[in-house]
């Protein structure tokens, strides 16, 4: 078992729950099947299908925005129509894409992982999941409204979130949405993993995925509530007359930035744990050696997760901190560092003496672990106050965190999909155009976002529409770049496609060094498996 | 599996549902809390060491299990 280093036995355990596993009832056919399934597995494709749709979107946002930074001048959009498309490419990016993302995974991956039937409620499950498309609905309908979307960035900052038009409120109705289906999402995967596991798993036994996944859906029940709670507060005040942020009522503007960065940095966590767990699935079974020290990567998991509830006010250094609390948030900031260079020095040293092999699932988990580790580095850089007071706003930060956004987990998404597309529909994926995906992703997302460090160093801000001359050069090669991944992302599409419709036969388990449950099982795997759960040596 | 271990599990796993959902409920209405006390710190830094202790105690309830 890649994450449980002393016991194979899980590795041998006889095929379970095979094709020929019975059907409980008959299932409705065509749509119906997705409208009313709460199979895990199909509740599973449908957060991934929404993700890539969501991804997509916001993708084309984004290149809205390299479009029209292609050059200086305004050309393509008016600046209130820029400010929309910033904001709404972060929103749909985080809460549309990365977050169903990871719950698609999760939904797949945690009940064959850990020898459980289905998710623990497996109505609400369904339920979770078709929140999503009208909240996802919401978000992007808000552009046709009078006054067109927010254009107040993802952070939704009083007071200008105060007083956008109507689109602003469906922006609100949205996240309350969101948040309800991630809460909900999170109870469903910590009940099953601490009821529903396989006799003998015991916790420290489990597949690195699920660990990240069990600690992310605690995180996401303590902060999801506290967003919930700081968009109902500016819908008050936008329209009961109440001034918890609206400076002329007595209100402060600065205690929604508190109340936001609460949920906003374990949010960064939420988003790249889970990313962590496939990449920790993954290095393993390509080095055909077992992950190295399991249970500090499960204490690394656990200690990054405790600190990123008392790290917030770093977002917020140019605020008027005292200076106590900027020592303080500096330190624990940089504390960080540590339990994830543990994760980083664990993974080099997996793949150490490692009889490795790289396919397309290894090449994103090394490039995952290239360009995080750089991200995680400009972070850390970001973390020493005097400098961050420099660099607030500009886009060394935009480059920072989709360094971790994009490269972080993204690429492991990428790489997870290519690895578990064999189980998902019983077909190998075709090796060669994974491998073209990772390297034009790989090459375009440098060219897209290293220059942006250049940007920032420079002073240029984010968020315009427009800029001096001096920035015009790295902006042209960020847009070339931009557009460049934008098209790779086809390939993707095109390879999964692929793999879906046909191509070679998989087997139970086509990758020699995995060792997890869900290789025990047939490929494609079963509508219904383990009725009977599996015994765990 | 047979009909009592399949209602014993639904219950457990409704009461750790219903647990987890109280957690939720806690951190929504004590943003409003923290506000009406006027002293957001405090109050947050009491809900978050709760809730931090209650999630060692659950996890680390389960780790031999």
């Amino acid at each position: 078992m890649s994450s449980v280093p002393h016991d194979p036995a899980i590795g041998h355990a006889p095929a379970y729950g095979g094709a020929d596993a019975h059907d409980h009832a008959p299932r409705p056919a065509g749509i119906m099947r997705w409208i009313t399934t709460t199979n895990h597995k199909d509740i599973g494709t449908l957060y991934l299908w929404f993700s890539f749709t969501m991804f997509i979107v916001g993708g084309i946002m984004a290149l809205t925005i390299r479009a029209e930074l292609f050059k200086p001048g305004l050309q393509i959009v008016d600046p209130e129509f820029f400010n929309s498309m910033t904001t709404l490419h972060g929103l749909v990016m985080v809460f549309g894409a990365l977050m169903p993302g990871a719950v698609g995974f999760a939904n797949w991956m945690i009940p064959l992982q850990i020898g459980a039937p289905d998710m623990a409620f497996a109505r609400m499950n369904n339920w979770s999941f078709w929140l999503l498309p009208p909240a996802g609905m919401l978000l992007i309908g808000s552009l046709f409204m009078p006054g067109g979307a927010p254009g107040v960035g993802w952070t939704l900052y009083p007071p200008l979130s105060i007083q956008n038009g109507m689109g602003m409120d469906m922006t609100i109705f949205a996240i309350h949405i969101m948040g309800a289906s991630s809460i909900m999402g999170s109870i469903n995967i910590i009940t099953t993993i601490l009821n529903l596991r396989a006799p003998g798993m015991t916790l420290m036994k489990m597949p690195l995925f699920c660990w990240t996944w069990l600690i992310t859906a605690y995180l996401l029940i303590t902060v999801m509530p506290v967003l919930a709670g700081a968009v109902t507060m500016l819908l008050t005040d936008r329209h009961f007359g109440t001034s918890f942020f609206n400076a002329a009522g007595g209100g402060d503007p600065v205690l929604f930035q508190h109340i936001f960065w609460f949920f906003g940095h374990p949010e960064v966590y939420i988003i790249i744990l889970p990313a962590f767990g496939i990449i920790s699935e993954i290095i393993p079974t390509f080095s055909r050696k077992p992950l190295f020290g399991y249970a500090s990567m499960v204490y690394a998991v656990s200690a990054i997760a405790i600190l990123s509830f008392i790290v917030w006010a770093h977002h917020m250094f140019t605020t008027g901190l005292p200076a106590a609390s900027i020592l303080f948030y500096m330190y624990a900031t940089m504390l960080i560092a540590v339990p994830t260079g543990v994760k980083v020095f664990n993974w080099v040293a997996t793949m150490w003496k490692g009889s490795i092999s790289l396919e397309a699932p290894m090449l994103f988990a090394i490039g995952f672990l290239f360009l995080f580790t750089l991200g995680g580095f400009t972070g850390l850089v970001l973390s020493i106050q005097p400098i961050d007071v420099q660099f607030q706003d500009t886009y060394y930060v935009v480059a920072h965190f989709h360094y971790v956004m994009v490269a972080g987990t993204l690429f492991a998404f990428f790489g997870g999909t290519y690895y578990w597309l064999p189980k998902w529909t019983g077909h190998m994926y075709d090796e060669k155009l994974a491998d073209w995906h990772f390297w034009l992703s790989f090459v375009f997302f440098n060219v897209t976002f290293f220059p942006m460090h250049f940007l920032g160093l420079a002073g240029m801000p984010r968020r315009i529409p427009d800029y001096s001359q001096q920035f015009a050069d790295w902006n042209m090669v960020a847009s070339i770049g931009a557009f460049g991944f934008g098209l790779s992302q086809l390939l993707f599409l095109y390879a999964v496609v692929k793999t879906i419709r046909g191509g070679a036969t998989a087997p139970a388990k086509p990758w020699e060094g995995g060792m997890t449950l869900e290789w025990t099982v047939p490929s494609p795997a079963p509508y219904h498996t383990f009725e009977t759960p599996p015994e765990v040596k | 599996m047979s009909a009592a271990p399949k209602d014993r599990l639904a219950a457990a796993n409704r009461k750790t549902a219903l647990i987890l959902f109280s957690i939720a409920l806690v951190f929504f209405f004590g943003v409003f809390g923290a506000r009406l006390l006027g002293s957001p710190a405090a109050s947050v830094a009491v809900l978050g060491g709760a809730v931090l202790l209650f999630l060692v105690l659950a996890i680390g309830r389960h780790l031999r299990r």
